[in-house]
């Protein structure tokens, strides 16, 4: 069955290759030179007190250097994209294919379980799909060793380009570590359970993205902050490095890398402040110029900050992950389950 | 004697709607059965509990003795060729051999490449691209090729042309006379079967109406005119399927395992396509329970 399976799924499976191959002589063309430009840096024979600069001008360098922004965003737009595609077109189309076309009746009666086809089926294609997906993440993280090492170098002060992100960032981490892997193996199989239920391709597509991409938005939003209890900090404000319109922290001092998942100023009595005081909104032009972070700090006001540190990624990976693995079971289970009420 | 389909109380229901319901039946091995019945009879549904497709919501069915299941021992006796007759468009002829080969262990190489030899066949050519005749063709050599002891086909012909239509019933028939196996083909026309079965199931309205031997029935059914009177003065023995009443005259198809004397009567015999009509055209509030009024005997 898997040997029919693989001449079922050849197409597919050639389609898949050549967006590897695609991918990956991108990344050969660019990659040389990118890793000359690190070379040239400086970052690799830095002190302590030099890297966070050398780090910084490589970064800002590379933010105006064609076409490396292009192929970082490029990577993870793939990358991220990668997961979805696989659901829409290998999975939905798996089984919702025979039961539309009605080969379901040729299939499910040669002399073979209808268990073990569906074994085969789920695992030639499911196995592919996260081979596939890792594939391209570990050519980008390869490609992109260079950008991750200095972005973790440069401190607390990161710069403002497409290269600002550190690796809990919301677009490097779904795209890097073991992440994808999770992503493909769940819309894989939300894919092939759409199809089972819904019965028609076109539909379960249409079904299969919608679902996949409203938990790509509520995992970062609403799930991942809280798969290992956040920190929290309580911080002067001129550390905190606020955004002034919002009263926001930029950085979590002392812990670079660290992903804010929320923050916010306090007054002296404790209670929540979302606008910039009046007594340190400083009078309009000619006149001197305040500093806002000062007054307020002088005034007694704190920043409040609760976060993941840099140093949770690979729990938060394990864990992130894991829930997508067990999530494609369950969906692969209902299939089963479906298919074996013999119902058609 | 064993049996190629037997069930007892077989039903099968879609939510509300009973697809299939009170279907008692025994078929013995080594006949060519015709399945016959309007569309959206239960034809395809009985067939698909049949070959494990369908579970049954009520009573049971057994095939070759064995309750049709999904394990592999069970579908390799069973060869189907499912209504439309399905394949892989995007499949070659030969790769579709390919997969018989691999998913039967009782694959049967030589009758597969001798078969799609003799109908000509481009064993290259895309299964999508083959005429409505030819698909038919390979699905049934894709049934016949796994050697199975019985093949259950639904409606094989019904979208073909006639001379498509004769050719895969000629076929078939090859088919039953080298292997001598056992052939359970449902039909909407009873011109395609009267030529080829000799065993007859009438499925109408999800209900079975008759079964038995096609001479046993032919020979038991009478088409029978005379004297216009009423149904209810007819005797007992006698089962009236269908009347209609002129005038003066009265006519009525009965069934009746004993001859018919009343000189009254001007008796004649009916032909397959009578009996069919008639049972299908039976009013379905009248309709009695099924009984098997032909018994096999064992």
């Amino acid at each position: 069955m898997i040997r029919f399976t693989w001449l079922q799924f050849r197409v597919q499976a050639r389609v898949a290759m050549a967006a590897l191959v695609a991918f990956a002589v991108v990344l050969m063309v660019t990659g040389p030179h990118l890793a000359s430009l690190f070379a040239a840096s400086g970052i690799s024979t830095c002190h302590a007190n030099t890297c966070a600069t050398a780090a910084g001008a490589f970064l800002s360098r590379l933010a105006v250097t064609s076409p490396y922004p292009i192929v970082y965003l490029l990577g993870i737009g793939i990358i991220l994209a990668a997961p979805a595609i696989i659901g829409i077109f290998w999975g939905a189309p798996l089984i919702a294919r025979e039961l539309e076309t009605r080969t379901f009746a040729l299939a499910w009666t040669q002399s073979i379980s209808r268990t073990r086809w569906l074994v085969a089926k789920l695992a030639v294609t499911g196995f592919a799909a996260m081979l596939v997906t890792e594939a391209l993440s570990l050519m980008d993280a390869l490609w992109a060793d260079p950008i991750g090492k200095a972005i973790g170098l440069q401190g607390s002060d990161p710069v403002a380009s497409v290269f600002g992100q550190g690796r809990l960032g919301l677009l490097v981490f779904p795209t890097s570590g073991i992440a994808p892997l999770g992503y493909a193996a769940f819309a894989f199989a939300l894919g092939t359970a759409s199809g089972v239920f819904i019965r028609h391709a076109v539909p379960a597509m249409a079904v299969t993205l919608a679902i996949f991409a409203a938990i790509q938005i509520a995992m970062p939003l609403w799930a991942r902050p809280h798969l290992i209890p956040p920190n929290r900090m309580t911080t002067t404000i001129e550390a905190a490095q606020l955004n002034f319109g919002s009263l926001t922290a930029t950085v979590v001092p002392g812990r670079p890398g660290a992903w804010i998942i929320s923050s916010g100023a306090r007054d002296a009595k404790g209670r929540p402040v979302t606008m910039l005081p009046a007594a340190c909104q400083g009078a309009p032009p000619p006149a001197k110029p305040l500093n806002p972070a000062l007054c307020m700090d002088r005034r007694g006001f704190r920043e409040a900050i609760t976060y993941q540190p840099a140093s949770r990624y690979w729990p938060l990976q394990w864990i992130e992950t894991g829930i997508f693995l067990a999530l494609a079971v369950a969906l692969t289970g209902l299939c089963f389950w479906r298919l074996g009420r013999r119902r058609i | 004697m064993s049996f190629v389909i037997e069930a007892s109380d077989l039903g099968k229901r879609y939510g509300r709607r009973w697809a299939l319901r009170d279907c008692t039946l025994a078929i013995p091995e080594g006949k060519v059965v015709g399945l016959v019945g309007p569309n959206g009879a239960g034809k395809t549904t009985l067939l698909h509990l049949a070959v494990g497709l369908l579970s049954p919501t009520s009573g049971s069915i057994s095939v070759l003795g064995e309750s049709p299941g999904d394990g592999p021992a069970q579908l390799r006796r069973i060869g189907f060729v499912a209504q439309d007759t399905p394949v892989y468009a995007r499949l070659s002829v030969a790769q579709h051999l390919q997969m018989g080969a691999w998913l039967n262990s009782s694959w049967d190489r030589e009758i597969a490449d001798s078969r799609i030899k003799q109908l000509g066949l481009d064993p290259r050519q895309r299964a999508g691209t083959l005429s409505g005749g030819q698909r038919a063709q390979l699905a049934l050599t894709l049934a016949i090729a796994k050697r199975p002891e019985c093949l259950i086909l639904d409606e094989p012909v019904a979208s073909l042309d006639p001379l498509a239509r004769r050719e895969f019933l000629r076929s078939l028939m090859e088919v039953v006379a080298a292997h001598g196996i056992s052939v359970v083909l449902s039909s909407h026309l009873t011109a395609d079967l009267e030529r080829v079965c000799d065993y007859l199931v009438v499925l109408v309205a999800s209900r079975l109406q008759v079964a038995g031997e096609v001479s046993e029935l032919l020979s038991a059914h009478h088409r029978i005119s005379g004297p216009r009177r009423d149904a209810s003065s007819l005797p007992a023995h006698q089962d009236v399927i269908e009347e209609s009443h002129a005038d003066k005259q009265s006519t009525f198809l009965v069934r009746t395992s004993e001859p018919v004397h009343d000189p009254a009567w001007t008796v004649r015999p009916v032909t397959l396509d009578d009996l069919v009509i008639a049972y299908m055209s039976r009013p379905a509030a009248t309709e009695p329970a099924p009984r098997p009024l032909l018994k096999v005997m064992s």
